[in-house]
């Protein structure tokens, strides 16, 4: 037997580069790898080696024509940039040069050669079509297979949102926990629909340490919904619909999956012990303590029931929700939760605000060294097949955008605070290719 | 703490304003479980079994297999090959050649809608009735396909509606593993599915499907601006007009092909030269911007140039000049009759147009909407998106050999499509793209590349189109 004919695709890695040790040391690192990297991103991107297809199509065009005078012209008719097209054109030109074609009039011309850069949906398709003086058309094609290409991002205003890649799949991501970093991620987790995968970076790249299995009896109901928590006395927990995983403490690592209805944290970290202990910039004598709330998630579905344990003030339920964020006041933290039906519920302990804020399904809250300190991270639509992201601020309790919404080019399937509390994780899905990546969302400040 | 009611009123009043007015515009949620969809089409099949060869192959009738029924191998759009039923497959290299015997591994805790697992027997039954000339073996939880001639686009031929995976009950009752059930079947006038519960890719959104059949497209745009349908079809020449009245339709790439189809080859040199007098006078530019309104692109070649990449090599210009001269070739030429389907406005008013085409060339096509014509303008939908198979399913509508698929490269793909016009047993006239209108409460929708629906994915919001 020879081998499959489908093979899942390799995990590629991307890098990852924040440094959680000293905020400002933070942002100038963000901000300087950002610029730094991104130009190297794009030119990596710009920088497709077509050299085998056309040497390809050039033998094959001089096969036909023979050395001596023809009339070139190329012409884009592919989703390839201007510049990309005028790259492989200057190829094509060199490599028939060599080949002993000379470039010359129409009228002067022993033969035409039109080359078409043409495309399928999986590969780049190069026609040429030769006419000789004779009257005879020869067609010649070469095929190439597509390349990706890199999307980017800016921000400005007086907080930025960085979204900082960490990882990506074509398999669905639902969370991705940072269990070691030094200036980047070295050692993380990555949840999917059938498995938790641990990665560790050494030497610059990325190796598969272990895959834990997450053993499920009924199936996943669509839009699966997954979060990893780290763990008090062991490394992880899993918290996937109707099923909870606890990760085993020896080595090798395994994974304990139980079905289960017990409440998911809606607090970052499992650490525990109130906002101080979450959120260690933060002097805790100054805010209250963040309870430990957690919800129920319908096992069947999407979203969190909106029962609550322990409740938030008065408020034992809220109605059904999809995500919720919270902001510590003075005397009494202000939750928000992004309700099934569209609105945002503002729930102080005493209570329940709904409005209409066209926010998205997916909110977080970050404690940050900008602004006012908290901010709310929530996602929009920003078009067809593409969401954003924007910061707000609470001052009061209407909800003031900090910064500019950020496109993130893809849908949000995720949006998750991470355990210290500063930055999310949130998980895009192309809609193109269908692959998943995984990003460190931060806030930065601009002044 | 201050907390009164009014200054919640003021404060949600004003968040609602400047916030409304600065973020983004329609705002996206989850998905959401629930509700009806309510479907019309023009088709009206009386039958839903994936293998009945009587019900011709059209758009309709792939969409409403794959929400009942799927296949051991899936292609998506650009016709890359999936894991379907089967999570796996391989072909041996042992003692038969290469690409003859096929095994397929199939998906565990997979189960048909009326409870019972999917099984390798099953599986295998169902693949006998869709191919009788296949010598297919159940195999634990694996099922061995043996061919009598290699073939290396097995995988994607399986991928094929037509190659559903169908558990047939004694008294004719049809059970699938798709995302839908099917809960009350009016052959050829309704059709109501239900979510399945437990599919094994996660519930559908949806709770019901709803299918009006046999809707002319009139009455499904009028029902659309009722109310009383949530997505309809849309006639490709009808799409500029529904657009310019405010309805945003989405359409596919082109994925039909409409070409004048002779009755029998060649069979005289002249009557080669009549065809080519015959493909050289169709002014296809007129008649897309005429009949079909924009829609469409012109076609030289069988397979549309977006699933190739080398369409626009064959040329759909006419020319006039060079029709004459191939026609003054052959001294007496005989009238040729064209046939239409009576039911298909679009293809009488082709046949019409293009007899005025041929006449400038010397030639005589009479119009006819009888059963038997030397040619008919037909319609082939391309329901596979490799390119390989569609060009296959092209020349057994044709009655064309099918090419050869030892080769997976382009050149060859040209080469054989090549070979089959070659024959002159067809003239390819326009690609069409397939078009829909939705309500505004229908989410995540999109018509894929191919035409294909994914009402599995598809949720119901407020009718409005914001949250």
């Amino acid at each position: 037997m020879r081998a499959a004919v489908y093979n899942s695709i390799i995990p590629k890695v991307i890098l990852n580069t924040v440094k959680r040790s000293s905020r400002p040391v933070f942002c100038l690192r963000v901000a300087l790898c950002f610029f730094l990297l991104l130009p190297g991103l794009v030119m990596c991107s710009l920088a497709a080696d077509w050299s085998v297809p056309e040497q390809q199509l050039a033998r094959k065009i001089v096969a036909v024509t023979g050395p001596g005078a023809v009339a070139l012209t190329v012409e884009n008719r592919s989703s390839l940039s201007k510049r990309e097209s005028e790259i492989v054109s200057d190829g094509l030109h060199s490599v028939l040069e060599t080949l002993g074609l000379r470039f010359v009039k129409p009228e002067q011309a022993v033969a035409t050669v039109a080359i078409s850069l043409s495309e399928n949906p999986n590969a780049y398709v190069w026609v040429a079509e030769i006419r000789q003086g004779d009257g005879k058309v020869s067609i010649e094609m070469v095929s190439t297979p597509h390349v990706d290409g890199v999307v980017s991002a800016h921000d400005s205003l007086p907080l930025s949102i960085r979204k900082i890649p960490v990882w990506a799949q074509e398999e669905q991501i639902l969370d991705l926990l940072v269990l070691e970093e030094n200036t980047t991620p070295t050692h993380i987790a990555v949840l999917g629909a059938e498995d938790v995968s641990l990665y560790r970076s050494q030497g610059g790249k990325w190796q598969r340490e272990q895959a834990l299995a997450v053993a499920h009896a009924r199936p996943w109901p669509r839009d699966l919904r997954g979060r990893l928590i780290p763990g008090k006395d062991h490394l992880l927990d899993a918290y996937l619909p109707g099923l909870i995983c606890h990760s085993t403490n020896g080595t090798p690592l395994a994974l304990n999956c139980q079905e289960s209805d017990d409440p998911w944290p809606l607090v970052a970290g499992s650490a525990g012990g109130g906002v101080s202990a979450n959120f260690p910039g933060v002097v805790a004598s100054t805010l209250p303590a963040i309870p430990q709330v957690g919800s129920f998630f319908a096992s069947a579905r999407n979203f969190f029931t909106g029962a609550l344990a322990p409740g938030v003030g008065k408020f034992a339920t809220v109605p059904k929700f999809y995500s919720a964020a919270f902001l510590p006041r003075g005397k009494y933290v202000l939750w928000l939760f992004a309700a099934v039906d569209g609105q945002i519920h503002m729930v102080d302990g005493v209570s329940d605000q709904p409005a209409r804020l066209n926010w998205g399904s997916d909110v977080v809250s970050l404690r940050t060294a900008c602004g006012a300190g908290w901010q709310v991270l929530a996602t929009s639509s920003g078009g067809p097949g593409s969401d954003s992201m924007r910061a707000y601020e609470f001052p009061d309790r209407d909800a003031v955008p900090v910064s500019q919404a950020l496109d993130v080019g893809a849908r949000v399937t995720a949006l998750w605070t991470e355990a210290k509390g500063d930055t999310a994780i949130a998980v895009t899905r192309s809609g193109e290719t269908g692959s998943y990546e995984a990003f460190r969302m931060a806030v930065g400040c601009n002044q | 703490m201050k907390r009164f009611a009014w200054q919640w009123v003021v404060i949600s009043s004003l968040v609602t304003g400047v916030v409304a007015g600065t973020a983004a515009a329609g705002a996206e949620t989850r998905p959401q479980y629930g509700g009806t969809l309510r479907v019309a089409m023009h088709a009206a099949p009386a039958s839903l079994d994936p293998a009945d060869r009587t019900q011709a192959d059209s758009f309709a009738r792939r969409n409403l297999t794959f929400l009942i029924f799927e296949t051991l191998v899936t292609a998506d759009a650009g016709g890359r090959l999936h894991p379907g039923l089967a999570g796996s497959w391989q072909a041996s290299s042992g003692p038969t050649p290469e690409n003859q015997r096929w095994q397929f591994q199939l998906r565990r805790k997979v189960k048909f809608h009326d409870g019972t697992a999917l099984t390798a027997e099953v599986v295998a039954a169902a693949l006998r009735v869709a191919n009788p000339g296949w010598k297919i073996m159940p195999e634990s939880d694996s099922v061995v396909i043996e061919l009598e001639q290699s073939d290396p686009e097995l995988p994607a031929e399986l991928a094929l509606p037509r190659n559903a995976i169908v558990k047939r009950t004694a008294d004719g009752k049809l059970s699938g593993t798709g995302p839908f059930r099917i809960s009350d079947w009016q052959p050829g006038k309704k059709l109501v599915l239900a979510a399945a519960e437990d599919y094994w890719k996660g519930r559908p959104y949806l709770d019901a499907i709803e299918i009006e059949m046999g809707r002319s497209f009139h009455d499904q745009l009028m029902a659309l601006e009722l109310g009383r349908t949530d997505l309809v079809e849309v006639a490709a020449e009808q799409s500029h007009r529904v657009t310019m009245e405010g309805r945003p339709v989405a359409a596919s790439e082109p994925v039909e092909l409409i070409a004048l189809l002779f009755a029998h080859d060649a069979q005289t040199p002249a009557e080669k030269s009549l065809r080519s007098a015959l493909a050289l006078s169709v002014d296809r530019g007129s008649i897309r911007s005429v009949l079909l309104q924009g829609a469409g692109q012109p076609a030289g070649s069988i397979l549309p140039d977006w699933m190739t990449g080398y369409g626009f090599v064959f040329s759909a210009d006419a020319d006039l000049m060079r029709a004459r001269h191939e026609r003054e070739e052959v001294k007496i030429a005989p009238a040729w009759t064209i046939g239409y389907d009576p039911g298909d406005s679009i293809s009488h008013l082709l046949a019409e147009r293009i007899a005025l085409n041929a006449r400038d060339a010397g030639l005589t096509l009479q119009p006819t909407s009888a059963a038997t014509a030397d040619l008919r303008v037909t319609r082939i939908p391309l329901v596979a998106s490799d390119p390989w198979i569609a060009l296959g399913e092209v020349a057994a509508a044709a009655g064309l050999v099918r090419p050869a698929t030892d080769g997976r490269s382009v050149e060859e793909l040209y080469a054989a499509e090549q070979t089959m016009l070659t024959t002159q047993r067809m003239i390819p006239l326009f690609h069409l793209p397939a078009a829909y209108a939705a309500g505004a409460s229908l989410r995540d929708w999109k018509a894929s590349a191919d035409g294909g629906w994914d009402l599995a994915d598809v949720w119901l919001g407020p009718g409005n189109g914001m949250q």
